[in-house]
């Protein structure tokens, strides 16, 4: 499958990694974001995106914030979500998933379990 | 005998009014040491008051000064891994000359075993032996493409340990953060010790919630034991959907 990564962290250096470890894992395709907001006007104006990579903790509109948005859009509510973030208690994790994020990652991460993950989504759609 | 009574309330008074007097001067030492010891008390609150006011004045210099490093760190994290990319760059650039000189390394080989059976039929087994033992090139080549392999690895291990850029800078943010509440108590610590105001209190809070955005609990820790929480609450919703899934086609 020919995947077009949104890429979401306020972090340029985070935003940097999770491209590195995208491409090493064989993608080349990727639009990037600084927060929800950008996020979200991404979406509308570039056409293909099918996976979307978020932080949690951003300025403006928030990793879950943009998850809500985006599972309330007919349009885009079928991307998969794969939020990547520090956040690693229970109650956010849970919280994450009631908002339908289709896998969590707690960074730091390992490239293998950036592999697993986006496997793991990819099978179940 | 009305007289009589009059003065003997007359003395009673006295009597009272001796006493009254009596109190008194044991009183006033004592009210001249309570007197003594406010007076020596204003100063410290005084200084006290003047030493919070001076803290509270220097919080918002901490505060630059802490956004200053998460913004450096940043900045040269920022450097690192154009290095790292830059030098990732380069490998890859070897690596695919190396390929291209052992694919025409293939081409040279189909050359030499036409040389190689031209030699043989001459008889000069000795001349084939020696270029034989003295061709290490192909050996070379693929250990030099495994040895790039593992510095290519080490290197990308590098920009993932550059994570710990993002997780302190959240960490400073909290820190900023919980200054910028002591800041705002003291500063309503002064306004109950004096009336001044500590200024730009209201602007400096508003501006430290609107613009800062961390996880208090941020952590640089390699131990899998949070992603397995994730790993199993991840498992349970899954399960919990399938079967609500199953549950909804035959309801």
């Amino acid at each position: 499958m020919d995947l077009k990564f949104l890429v979401v962290d306020d972090s340029i250096t985070m935003r940097r990694i999770v491209i590195n470890s995208l491409r090493n894992l064989g993608y080349n395709n990727f639009v990037e974001a600084g927060e929800g907001r950008e996020a979200l006007e991404k979406l509308s104006t570039e056409a293909g995106i099918n996976f979307i990579v978020t932080d949690w903790n951003m300025p403006e509109v928030s990793g879950l914030e943009l998850v809500k948005a985006v599972r309330s859009d007919e349009k885009f509510s079928s991307i998969p979500i794969l939020m990547v973030t520090t956040r690693g208690v229970k109650e956010d994790i849970v919280v994450a998933l009631q908002a339908k994020v289709n896998n969590y990652i707690v960074k730091p991460f390992t490239p293998q379990i950036l592999k697993e993950k986006i496997d793991q989504i990819l099978q179940v759609s | 005998m009305k007289q009589i009574s009059n003065m003997s309330d007359l003395f009673n008074r006295l009597n009272d009014l001796k006493f009254a007097f009596k109190y008194g001067q044991e009183l006033i030492p004592m009210i001249q040491s309570i007197i003594d010891f406010v007076k020596e008390t204003v100063p410290l609150l005084e200084d006290i008051n003047s030493s919070i006011a001076d803290s509270t004045n220097k919080i918002p210099r901490v505060r630059d000064q802490i956004n200053n490093i998460s913004d450096s760190t940043e900045l040269a994290t920022t450097e690192i891994l154009d290095i790292v990319d830059s030098i990732s760059n380069d490998i890859s650039n070897v690596e695919e000359k190396i390929k291209a000189s052992k694919e025409s390394e293939s081409e040279r080989q189909k050359h030499w075993n036409e040389i190689k059976e031209i030699l043989n039929k001459s008889g000069h087994t000795q001349l084939i032996d020696s270029y034989e033992s003295s061709d290490q090139n192909s050996i070379l080549s693929s250990e030099i493409l495994n040895t790039l392999g593992g510095i290519k690895q080490k290197v990308y291990n590098i920009t993932l340990s550059l994570q710990v850029q993002d997780i302190t800078s959240q960490q400073l943010a909290s820190v900023n953060h919980l200054i910028e509440a002591v800041r705002a108590k003291l500063s309503s610590l002064i306004l109950l010790l004096d009336d001044k105001e500590i200024s730009n209190v209201e602007s400096a809070n508003s501006e430290v919630c609107e613009s800062t955005t961390f996880d208090p609990n941020a952590s640089y820790s390699k131990s899998p034991e949070r992603q397995e929480l994730v790993d199993d609450l991840v498992k349970n919703n899954l399960d919990k959907t399938s079967q609500e899934e199953i549950d909804k086609l035959f309801s």
